[in-house]
């Protein structure tokens, strides 16, 4: 079993006092606090402006868990990639952003794809899943 | 003016041949700009009752459409510590009320969203609690 972890923290000076919020969590398969997460696709790709791009390709199998891991290397912070989920817009990544979802992608439905807008924007993405149909030559 | 930042580490000893060890930072900012954010909901915990979406009661609203100015940053995590207690987070605006995020115990997700979307969530298991923070420029 791979043992895989994700931690975060948020840092700021906007309150009174110093806020700084953490959470770390292993990365599991569905349901199970025993089994960790064992495959991975990490990739880099340049998308022009206007190009939509599948990130993760998705074939119907049962309910697994998947994590997402998505980061915009554009320096330009008006540069962007729009996120949308079957079709549903769920974000925005600008220059420097990055993302962090859990989600249950193998569905045919759950398909993540990107966008590029305001010019070639470099996207630096990890998706960490158990399994999924691999396509047939 | 303030200053926000998000870093996150992905690492693991044993999932590739070496070690992975990604950790990145990202300052938050208003959209299209070096301006950093001015505003945050602030850290809330919450418990969910509502095993369902829709019109059930007991579903938690994380944010509401078009609350703060795109692009806001959404943290959440699930508290729960028991394997399989999932919360299910959905778009409340748009017709069908999509499933957007399925966060396992523990979990965390943390999203530069839209801005323009109600999200809610409901859990597998009554009750589930969770945290979560709202980050960007109110309007």
């Amino acid at each position: 079993m791979a043992t895989t972890t994700a931690a975060v923290t948020l840092s700021s000076d906007l309150l009174s006092d110093a806020m700084s919020v953490t959470a770390s969590t292993t990365c599991m398969k569905a349901g199970t606090s025993a089994d960790g997460l064992d495959q991975l696709e990490y990739a880099v790709v340049e998308i022009a402006t206007g190009d939509e791009y599948d990130l993760v390709c998705t074939t119907p199998t049962a309910a697994k868990a998947s994590k997402l891991f998505v980061k915009n290397h554009s320096i330009d912070e008006t540069y962007y990639v729009a996120i949308t989920q079957n079709a549903q817009a769920i974000g925005r990544l600008y220059g420097g952003d990055w993302m962090f979802i859990p989600a249950d992608f193998h569905d045919a439905a759950a398909d993540i794809a990107i966008t590029s807008n305001g010019g070639t924007n470099k996207i630096e993405y990890a998706l960490f899943h158990e399994g999924t149909v691999l396509t047939t030559t | 003016m303030a200053t926000t930042t998000a870093t996150i580490t992905l690492s693991s000893t044993d999932l590739l041949s070496d070690e992975l060890a990604l950790t990145t930072t990202s300052t938050l900012t208003q959209t299209g700009t070096a301006t950093g954010i001015e505003h945050t909901t602030g850290l809330a915990m919450k418990t969910i009752t509502s095993t369902a979406k829709g019109t059930a009661s007991g579903q938690v609203v994380l944010y509401t459409a078009d609350d703060f100015a795109a692009i806001p940053y959404l943290y959440v995590k699930n508290l729960a510590t028991t394997a399989g207690h999932k919360i299910f987070i959905y778009d409340d605006t748009t017709s069908g009320d999509p499933l957007q995020f399925q966060l396992d115990a523990g979990d965390f997700g943390f999203i530069p969203m839209h801005g323009d979307k109600t999200y809610a969530a409901y859990a597998s298991n009554n009750p589930t609690k969770m945290e979560f923070m709202v980050l960007g420029k109110d309007q």
